[in-house]
């Protein structure tokens, strides 16, 4: 194959890994992950290709000729980030397709990874409050109850952003942007009818819905050890969400 | 407000999550199209008289079943519509009701009868497990149905 002579053993490998952390770190499940690892190294000349994925760490052998190589790497969790999953996909079928060159392939992945534009923190922070509304008006809020989740969600929001950035874990942002979320919402309960409908959204923006929903999605296909280790972060999330709201609730009635 | 205007709430919902899972700008609109087709098909199951965790799995199936073919004619990776658009789902009445419930047991006086909190605490919590459960599952559904055609 032209491949193998471009392109060496130890490269194949490292690309391949570097594929894996970008699926697994953008949201991707174990299958996802798995796969994409094992497509990239086919469509660039090994002939057998194993992979292992953890929560924390990601590993493959790949054989190409009489070669072989293992690498193991740690595949730290990050953010969500579906546009940059969406690129690696179209960049893995363009390279199978042969419609790229493995060196063309290899920047335009690096690029993915190094800059995929993002959405401003504070355009998030607008339409997280306005979608926590629109979670009030779904449970039959009236319009101040709609109001009210929209501010204390967005104060919510921004406060989880500063806190995430301070390198805080999971269950002490929770904890801390369910607590703003509610005391805010419970604070001025009075102007509108439907409190509980607004206290109930108010704390919505925190639902871990991609663990929650790549947690089943790993234990529905036999990957039994991730998708536990995703719900139990998804739990404890929630837990944090549960601790927050009932000091909040405690202190506002 | 007309009761099935509020299915249109779904959107501004849907939105503010795909913002913050990074989901492409030219996705957006069918992302909260999606979700007011969720919010409305489990609204119409349950005002037919279906119970909410058989409504919310097949309005989930039809967001994952819609957002495959989606996105196979498109080539985009399906779960960035279906993650976002299945969110208005999430029960967050039946949450915050076992929240309240398990914080009225925490504030009871010692000796003090739980049996009818702990009831409401026991019931909200396990309506709210398994409409994230059926909610996640039809989400899956598809791949589950048929495992190759995975995209």
């Amino acid at each position: 194959m032209s491949t193998e002579a471009e392109i060496s053993l130890a490269q194949v490998t490292h690309l391949a890994l570097q594929i894996g952390l970008l699926a697994h770190s953008c949201g991707g499940d174990t299958a996802r992950t798995s796969a994409a690892m094992q497509r990239c190294a086919t469509a660039l000349g090994a002939h057998r290709v194993d992979t292992v994925v953890s929560s924390l760490n990601l590993g493959l052998t790949l054989e190409m000729g009489v070669q072989r190589e293992t690498a193991l790497r740690k595949a730290p969790h990050m953010g969500v980030n579906f546009r940059a999953l969406n690129a690696l996909e179209r960049a893995l079928t363009a390279l199978e397709a042969g419609r790229i060159s493995p060196a063309a392939f290899k920047s335009w992945t690096e690029q993915i990874a190094a800059d995929t534009p993002r959405y401003p923190p504070w355009l998030i922070v607008v339409f997280v409050g306005i979608a926590c509304g629109g979670f009030a008006a779904l449970f039959h809020g009236d319009l101040a109850a709609i109001a009210l989740t929209t501010v204390a969600s967005a104060i919510g929001m921004a406060t989880r952003q500063a806190l995430v950035k301070r390198g805080l874990q999971p269950l002490m942002f929770a904890t801390a942007a369910a607590f703003v979320a509610t005391l805010i919402t419970g604070a001025g309960h009075a102007l509108t009818s439907t409190p509980d409908a607004a206290l109930a959204a108010c704390v919505l923006f925190l639902i871990p819905g991609v663990p929650l929903i790549n947690g089943t999605s790993d234990l529905l296909q036999g990957n039994y050890l991730n998708g536990n280790v995703r719900l139990t972060m998804a739990i404890v999330i929630i837990v944090g969400i549960a601790i927050g709201m009932s000091l909040a609730l405690r202190m506002v009635g | 407000m007309a009761h099935w205007l509020i299915c249109l709430w779904g959107a501004p919902a849907a939105l503010g999550f795909a913002l913050l899972f990074n989901v492409p700008p030219r996705v957006l609109p069918a992302c909260c199209a999606m979700a007011v087709l969720a919010v409305g098909v489990r609204y119409a199951i349950v005002t037919a008289g279906g119970d909410l965790v058989m409504a919310t799995l097949v309005a989930a199936s039809a967001v994952g079943i819609v957002a495959q073919a989606w996105a196979r004619r498109l080539r985009h990776v399906s779960v960035i519509y279906a993650i976002s658009a299945a969110i208005p789902l999430v029960p967050g009445v039946l949450m915050y009701h076992a929240v309240q419930a398990m914080l009225r047991i925490a504030a009871l006086p010692n000796n003090a009868p739980g049996g009818a909190l702990l009831e409401e605490a026991g019931v909200n919590a396990i309506r709210a497990a398994m409409v994230v459960l059926a909610l996640t599952i039809g989400i899956a559904a598809p791949r589950l149905l048929w495992p190759h055609r995975h995209g």
